[in-house]
């Protein structure tokens, strides 16, 4: 029997739990009944605690009403859970507010669709309520959130496929379940905002959020620019990824690239959008290109865009602060290649294309080729052409 | 008057037959990391067995090819010291004449074709071609294979720069060897000298005709030493060419070894605790 307290009293301790001894709900609907009209809003204070009473009574007289009778409506529910200090003990002696605030209730997107509290909470059809199975606070959260593929099963498919699925299924208790990003009572639709996607993912990955809070996309997001990523955009909504995955490491450019070569997009930011196509135009990029088409499960060393700019601190190259910052790179080059030298950066052209005045040596080397290859295989062709000529010529004279 | 005269020996045609080989391997497997994005490209890396894969084919062709080149060396040397046949290999004002004659020729401006000795203009050029490539190619993607060792000496940008190069060269090259060679020797009429070592009376009369004059009146292009002189200069080229292939094949050695680039393993781009409550978290009843 759960412990029910109600404003700090106990009742109701030693109820038997299979007879099911029902809330006098229906003593109570006799209550409303008798008074007539429905309720005005002013009276009902009045009501849900006569409601409270008419329970309390009904527990401590032992009067039982057969569950299949029980008054199941929402207003029943919020005679009780709708004033302030109702609280749920568990046997581990977490204790949860099982208070619902009737008004944000109403206002949320399942209030709206008139859902009925019983719909999810589906193990409680009698008063004192059903022992929940789950003995500690976490469980318990895990176990309620079941209810939600019976609605949302498109959302619970998806989800199955995340990393906090699988870290749930490999024992984490601590992997977010539906209601630890949707709050089930006040939620309104769109579920969560995209600006609010951070805050969201904060309440269990600070240390990260702490990292994006200062890149140049969190700062831009959490100063209510929608323009740059929120978490969702790179990990995905309800499928969420992680970077153990190893196909999201190596598609992670193809998630940068969805923004930074969308002309319309950089040029209000003024950023070059053949970042992705140098890249990939570059050693580690087709690389990276190739191995995500034969071994997409498979992981590369080569890097992609987060190895040399940075994972949720992205900043600008041109941040002092950052890891691609000139001064910065040789570090960074020496994560892969610890033998480089000061020369070794410009190895790399830093997505820009050879130009006569940025990297002159490759402009000119690829421009000399542009015109040694036509003339050569030109020249060939031509005198090729003219022994292919002389010939038929010569065959249609000596017959 | 000979139905057949000799053209290659057995050592030409495996020297030959390596460099086929070797180009026809690194061409494919260059070529399809120089445009990563075709679908040919998908098909030809997913049949050898992804990029790492074609790259290590590749670099493994490259040490064959640069193999050929120290044998290569080997026979160069001994025709031109051993054998003094420089006379036959050496680019001259004559080809030039012969490559205009053969222009008028076909253009119906000269009744005959140029006579020429036993290397044609065309097989020079595309001998000389064929070095100057390899150069090229060895040069460019040793600078590619080992860019710290590179770099240690030469700007940053040699890297980039030694990439458009190779990739050029390599286009250069393969559609050189289509235009031209195999124009020459496969489409114009099928020369089957690198399979059995022989030309034939048509095919001297053609192209090798101031050979075959020499030849038909007893006579050489460049005269063979004699026996004595031969064994003379052997004992002399052998031990001087076996010191140069010593150390050509050290140099091989330390062209297919000479640095580790870069480390093998994933170095994570982010050191944080993943699950790390955050001072909102708020529990609500569900």
């Amino acid at each position: 029997m759960s412990p029910i307290i109600m404003g700090g009293k106990r009742f109701g301790e030693r109820m038997n739990r299979r007879v099911g001894l029902i809330v006098g709900l229906l003593v109570v609907g006799g209550v409303l009944a008798a008074s007539g009209a429905a309720p005005s809003a002013a009276s009902q204070d009045e009501q849900s605690a006569q409601l409270a009473a008419a329970v309390q009574a009904a527990v401590s007289s032992g009067t039982m009403i057969h569950p299949d009778v029980i008054a199941t409506d929402n207003k029943t529910c919020f005679a009780c859970h709708a004033r302030s200090g109702l609280t749920y003990e568990l046997p581990s002696g977490d204790s949860v507010s099982a208070v619902i605030d009737e008004n944000k209730w109403m206002a949320s997107e399942h209030g709206q669709q008139d859902m009925a509290c019983v719909q999810c909470h589906t193990g409680i059809s009698e008063y004192p309520h059903e022992q929940a199975t789950a003995t500690d606070l976490r469980s318990f959260v895990v176990d309620e959130s079941k209810v939600c593929v019976d609605c949302h099963e498109e959302q619970a498919t998806r989800v199955a496929d995340s990393v906090h699925a699988q870290a749930r299924a490999a024992g984490n208790q601590n992997a977010a379940t539906c209601s630890d990003c949707h709050d089930p009572h006040y939620a309104v639709n769109p579920p969560v905002s995209r600006t609010d996607v951070p805050a969201t993912c904060r309440e269990c990955h600070s240390g990260i959020y702490d990292l994006y809070e200062q890149s140049v996309h969190g700062e831009a997001l959490t100063t209510g620019n929608p323009d740059v990523p929120t978490c969702t955009d790179c990990h995905g909504v309800h499928e969420i990824q992680g970077p153990d995955n190893s196909p999201f490491r190596l598609f992670s450019p193809k998630i940068c690239e969805s923004c930074h070569a969308d002309k319309k997009l950089m040029s209000k930011y003024d950023i070059s959008t053949e970042v992705f196509n140098t890249y990939v135009s570059d050693f580690h990029g087709t690389t990276v290109l190739l191995f995500e088409k034969y071994a997409p499960d498979q992981q590369t060393d080569k890097p992609v865009c987060v190895d040399c700019h940075g994972v949720h601190d992205i900043i600008p190259p041109n941040d002092p602060r950052s890891s691609v910052f000139e001064g910065n790179l040789l570090a960074t080059c020496q994560r892969c290649h610890p033998d480089a030298d000061a020369n070794f950066p410009t190895a790399w052209l830093g997505h820009y294309e050879p130009d006569p005045h940025k990297w002159p040596l490759v402009y000119y080397v690829t421009l000399f080729y542009k015109i040694l290859i036509p003339t050569v295989i030109g020249a060939m062709l031509l005198f090729v052409l003219l022994d292919v000529f002389g010939r038929i010529r010569r065959r249609r004279q000596h017959g | 008057m000979a139905e057949s005269y000799p053209r290659f020996t057995v050592s030409d045609r495996i020297e030959h037959w390596a460099q086929v080989v070797s180009f026809t391997v690194l061409a494919i497997t260059g070529l399809v990391q120089k445009w990563p994005e075709l679908g040919l490209t998908d098909t030809i890396i997913n049949w050898l067995g992804g990029i790492e894969a074609t790259r290590l084919i590749h670099h493994i062709a490259a040490a064959v090819l640069l193999l050929a080149v120290v044998y290569h060396v080997g026979t160069a040397g001994y025709r031109l010291y051993v054998l003094r046949q420089g006379k036959l290999m050496y680019p001259s004002m004559r080809d030039a004449w012969a490559a205009i004659h053969a222009v008028g020729y076909n253009l119906g401006l000269r009744e005959e074709p140029p006579k020429e000795g036993h290397f044609t203009f065309a097989e020079k050029a595309e001998y000389l071609s064929i070095i100057w490539g390899t150069a090229v190619m060895a040069v460019t993607g040793f600078m590619m294979w080992n860019p710290i060792a590179t770099t240690a000496l030469l700007p940053g940008q040699f890297i980039p720069a030694a990439k458009a190069a190779h990739g050029g060269e390599a286009i250069l090259a393969v559609l050189a060897i289509i235009v031209w060679h195999v124009y020459h020797v496969h489409i114009k009429s099928l020369n089957m000298s690198m399979f059995n070592g022989l030309l034939t009376q048509h095919e001297m009369e053609e192209e090798h005709g101031r050979e075959l004059d020499l030849i038909e009146v007893g006579e050489a292009e460049a005269p063979l030493p004699s026996v004595g002189v031969v064994e003379k200069r052997r004992k002399i080229f052998m031990p001087v060419y076996a010191l140069i292939a010593i150390v050509l094949l050290g140099g091989v050695y330390l062209f297919l070894t000479f640095e580790q680039t870069a480390i093998l393993t994933i170095t994570p781009p982010e050191q944080v605790q993943i699950y790390q409550p955050g001072p909102t978290t708020t529990t609500t009843l569900p």
